[in-house]
């Protein structure tokens, strides 16, 4: 923030200050504030205001470039830019001013309706149960308020300018607030105060409520935001741009031939290829993150997952081919928890079901889904309420037995072997036979991809785990998609090791666990092979005990003495 | 299960049977050395009549990208293979071991087993062979055991068939 061109400054630097304080004086200062005992209204972060400033940034960084390339000199024209700008400033930071300020928020014990739609909410629930209190306005005072045990999604969203500032945007949603009206939402929190809210909110949450509520989840149109992060941001390309084709092709057109067409293509050879090149990678990403958006929306328009009676799952989605797809639960066997890596980095993921009966592979990849690229905690509670149980590691994170270390070491291998090697080679060779410029490009690919490696096995291996959770098995690996299984453990139906000399000389092996279900078959890489085989008899008793030997005792048969 | 904590997966008791070792060798010759060595061959033998020259390089080559790897494949294959194979049937499952390079060993419960099915190839009924396939509801369980002689083919299948009727299970 460029601040200081602006005589508001001082007041934001006064309303900062008492950030640190933000607990007594407030709350007793707020208009009429009913003497809550330890319920006292709680303020936002004062650093909202400063993220109000944030589109300040870029009028005064083209005036700062302007400055720079006319050597100081600010012209005229720009001056009256500034006074608009700090006109402005001055209204947005009186606005942002007074909603900071007016705004407040409590848990309360019950609503002794000191609000208006509050105390009617409130009082049909009983004194005991504990509200969330959200008001704000300034005129007209708006009261707002949930019992926690209605409470079923906390979500905190930051922006980029948000998590400079460290605070974030909470939002609490009820169980039918897919569409966001409803929703009751505190911009902004610092981070930490953020977090203890969440837990506030949802330790008194009804976790039992919550897993039997008939209607899982509704679509949320503020998890589009994830859509540009999925495969579809490339493969989107080629979908719109496969249409296109298509549509003129169908009215007899031939794009190639097209003039324009052409002159765009021979125009961009002549370019200035360093402009080009990233002007037009940037635009097959934004025509990529648009046909993601219209994937997403056509797949998950009107989208619900629902209980329709005890036994029955029913997804519900689809904008112009509506598809709906009905579980039963006897044949519901797990879930699967995706989050492929660009989706991991923006805190998304997907669900999945594990059920039988849902066709073959291809057909099961599409009808399996349960839930679109969407926030790590709702996907959580979805997964859950799929499970009619808390899905394994939404509540207190269960503790996956870490693999064996050799399992890194695995990784890299395989890294260098497949992404490093072959293209330095290849680079290398062509380098050695013809240009010397491309001896440096096989340097460069090979220190740079080797990092990538490195870093990339490293997640792959921390990502490693498995273990016992109840009734369910689950098992964690991937890196380019984090993929988290639950599996009824009963389910089980056959076990396979697999070894290969690799895997031998290392001492692991390869656990997979047959399923009548989904995919199948569902592998557990790397396993210490001292412990797979117990692992496997601890998870699904009654398969392979009788086939085990126990090294420590006498009178086994040792691995030689077989007879023919 | 704590007394699982340091458990190990002995092999399966029985071997498969000793011809298995020579239907393998001929499946190879057939499949993939034969080809190979052909391939090589035809390929010195047009070299020595037209190109006479392009030997001291081209006999080096095939010999290192077509001979040696079929001689190999043929030799090592079937030896690895009958010592990896092996099957055995327990009170409350089947297991099987397989593969050569990467190996496969597998349990299913007799609780879940669907069907039995003995197939003979042609390769198979020269030297008297058998290969039970023991499916069960899930394709990732399906038990395969390759190279049992005719006798104990039908003996394994009748007996599974057997067992899977007296342990009870909904075969899901």
């Amino acid at each position: 923030m460029s601040a200081p061109l602006d005589p508001e400054t001082p007041g934001i630097q006064a309303g900062e200050a008492p950030g640190t304080q933000v607990g007594a004086d407030h709350a007793s200062q707020g208009a009429g504030a009913p003497a809550g005992g330890a319920a006292e209204w709680r303020r936002l972060d004062p650093r909202t205001l400063l993220v109000h400033c944030g589109w300040l940034a870029a009028p005064l960084g083209s005036l700062a470039l302007t400055a720079l390339a006319t050597g100081g000199r600010i012209p005229a024209k720009a001056w009256f830019t500034l006074a608009a700008l700090a006109a402005s400033f001055a209204v947005v930071t009186t606005i942002g001013l007074i909603r900071w300020a007016r705004t407040e928020f409590r848990i309360a014990p019950g609503s002794r309706g000191d609000g208006s739609e509050g105390g009617a909410a409130g009082s049909g629930r009983g004194s005991a149960a504990l509200t969330f209190d959200v008001r704000s306005g300034l005129l007209t005072r708006r009261l707002r308020s949930v019992p926690l045990h209605r409470i079923r999604t906390v979500d905190l969203t930051a922006s980029p300018l948000h998590r400079l500032l460290g605070v974030t945007v909470l939002r609490a949603g009820t169980a039918g607030s897919g569409d966001g009206s409803k929703e009751l939402s505190l911009e902004a929190l610092a981070v930490p105060e953020a977090e203890r809210l969440r837990a506030e909110l949802l330790a008194y949450a009804d976790a039992e409520a919550a897993t039997n509520d008939p209607v899982v989840a509704r679509i949320n149109w503020r998890w589009l935001r994830y859509a540009p992060l999925t495969f579809w941001v490339i493969g989107g390309v080629f979908v719109v741009a496969g249409s296109a084709y298509r549509v003129l092709d169908g009215i007899g057109i031939e794009p190639w031939k097209l003039g324009f067409v052409q002159q765009a293509f021979t125009e961009l050879g002549a370019g200035a290829l360093w402009l080009t090149v990233p002007a037009v990678l940037l635009a097959v990403l934004a025509l990529g993150s648009v046909g993601a958006v219209v994937l997403y929306v056509e797949n998950w328009w009107n989208y619900c997952l629902e209980w329709t009676d005890a036994r029955t799952l029913r997804v519900r989605r689809g904008l112009f081919t509506t598809r709906a797809v009905t579980l039963e639960r006897a044949r519901l066997r797990g879930v699967l928890l995706r989050e492929p890596l660009l989706l991991r980095a923006g805190g998304g993921a997907m669900v999945r079901a594990v059920a039988g009966g849902l066709g073959n592979r291809e057909e099961n990849r599409k009808r399996s889904g349960l839930l679109p690229p969407a926030p790590r905690t709702e996907a959580l509670r979805v997964a859950g309420g799929t499970l009619r149980a808390p899905f394994p590691g939404s509540g207190a994170p269960v503790a996956l037995a870490p693999h064996p270390r050799v399992a890194l070491r695995r990784r890299r291998v395989r890294g260098l072997l497949f992404a490093v090697l072959p293209g330095t080679a290849v680079l290398a060779g062509l380098g050695a036979a013809f240009t010397p410029v491309l001896l440096h490009c096989a340097w460069i690919y090979a220190v740079l991809t080797t990092a990538l490696v490195w870093w990339l096995a490293r997640d792959a291996y921390r990502n490693l785990g498995h273990g016992v959770d109840g009734p369910y098995l689950v098992a964690r690996s991937g890196t380019f998609s984090r993929d988290t299984l639950a599996l009824q453990r009963e389910a089980i139906a056959a076990w396979t090791f697999t070894t290969s000399p690799f895997t031998r000389r290392a001492g692991l092996v390869a656990l997979t666990a047959a399923v009548a279900a989904g995919e199948d078959g569902y592998r557990i890489p790397d396993l210490a092979a001292t412990e797979a085989a117990g692992f496997a008899a601890a998870a699904a008793p009654g398969i392979l005990e009788e086939f085990l030997v126990h090294p420590g005792e006498p009178g086994q048969h040792l691995p030689e003495q077989r007879s023919s | 299960m704590p007394e699982h904590a340091t458990a190990l997966l002995r092999p399966p008791r029985h071997r498969v049977d000793p011809r298995a070792r020579r239907w393998w060798t001929l499946q190879a010759l057939l499949t993939l050395s034969g080809p190979m060595l052909l391939l090589a061959l035809t390929m010195a033998v047009l070299s020595l009549l037209f190109f006479p020259g392009a030997l001291p390089w081209l006999g080096p080559l095939l010999l290192v990208v077509l001979v040696v790897p079929a001689v190999s494949y043929l030799v090592v294959m079937p030896r690895w293979r009958y010592a990896v194979h092996a099957w055995e049937l327990g009170e409350r499952a089947v297991y099987a071991a397989g593969g050569w390079f990467w190996q496969k060993r597998r349990i299913a419960p007799l609780s879940r087993v669907q069907t039995v099915d003995t197939v003979r190839g042609p390769l198979q009924r020269r030297y008297g062979l058998a290969t039970v396939t023991v499916t069960t509801a899930s394709t990732a369980g399906d038990i395969k055991i390759a190279g049992l002689s005719d006798a104990d083919a039908e003996e394994l299948s009748r007996r599974i068939g057997e067992a899977a009727q007296d342990v009870p299970g909904d075969a899901a």
